[in-house]
């Protein structure tokens, strides 16, 4: 998923009546005005939430039925989920990196300690 | 090899942001690992893990002071990194946040990653938290089953410590 769509996937989840749509929706498809139904809301203000959610490709609507039930997409979600994924693995083998390079730093360049006795001003190398 | 313990957690209790926790133990003196975090030359060898390069553009460690660098995966396509430091408490804590943190803007999501560090005899305690903003979704994620993916228990058991 390119950066610019998971940030509009991301701004879209931002609002509170959004995710609770989406979360009506994953239940199961349900029209406007079922939507509309629990909240002290316009159904023009409703449908404005609705096509924050379409454009960032989070539900989709019927072209053929009259009343367009609202359908959940769930590709974009799972998108978020692997970029968090992502970012885990990145300090995962940052971090790996870092343990093995702090064993040559304690080869290459002790401090004064019981189990490195030896001093070197040698540079460290990697 | 892995000789370390790695472990993230989204934490669901926060409704705005989400959270990633990792945990490790370093078979190192906590002051070694803070100058492994703070140095221009130590961090340019480990940051991305094996494969990666870094060039540090700046990297002035205080509060408000900023770490600008290029890393390069072995792709070889550059990236652009811009922190801002935003507490600085050698050797026990170090946090830093995207310079776009709290604006909105395309892009990777913004985030601000705080580190501890706590000496445990020879070893140090590595504890990290990088909060994400507009990562509000978490909830709904969960009550769509996802918490499987976004919750990785990676029980990863510090073998080097176990062989000392």
């Amino acid at each position: 998923m390119p950066p610019d769509q998971l940030s509009q996937t991301l701004s879209a989840l931002a609002d509170p009546t959004r995710r609770s749509i989406l979360a009506r929706l994953s239940i199961g498809d349900a029209t406007v005005s079922e939507l509309a139904e629990p909240y002290d809301m316009s159904l023009a203000a409703v449908s404005k939430h609705l096509k924050v959610l379409e454009g960032a490709g989070l539900i989709s609507r019927s072209r053929e039925s009259q009343w367009r039930p609202c359908h959940l997409e769930a590709e974009p979600l799972a998108a978020v989920s692997e970029w968090l994924e992502d970012y885990r693995r990145f300090w995962d083998r940052s971090l790996d990196s870092l343990a093995d390079y702090l064993k040559t730093m304690k080869t290459t360049n002790p401090k004064p300690s019981r189990r490195s006795p030896k001093s070197s001003s040698r540079k460290l190398k990697k | 090899m892995k000789s370390d313990t790695g472990k993230m957690v989204i934490e669901a209790e926060r409704a705005d942001e989400a959270t990633i926790i990792m945990t490790r133990m370093f078979d190192a003196p906590i002051e070694k690992v803070w100058e492994c975090f703070t140095r221009p030359e130590h961090v340019a060898v480990w940051f991305g893990g094996v494969g990666f390069t870094n060039r540090i553009q700046e990297m002035d460690v205080r509060p408000g002071g900023k770490w600008r660098q290029v890393m390069i995966p072995p792709s070889g396509q550059e990236y652009q990194l811009d922190f801002v430091y935003v507490e600085v408490k050698k050797p026990t804590r170090l946090v830093w946040q995207t310079s776009d943190f709290g604006h909105r803007k395309a892009g990777p999501p913004a985030n601000r990653t705080e580190v501890t560090l706590a000496a445990q005899g020879d070893k140090t305690r590595w504890r990290m938290v990088a909060t994400f903003q507009s990562l509000a979704e978490r909830d709904f994620a969960k009550s769509m089953g996802y918490t499987n993916t976004l919750t990785q228990g990676c029980e990863k058991f510090n073998e080097l410590v176990k062989t000392l």
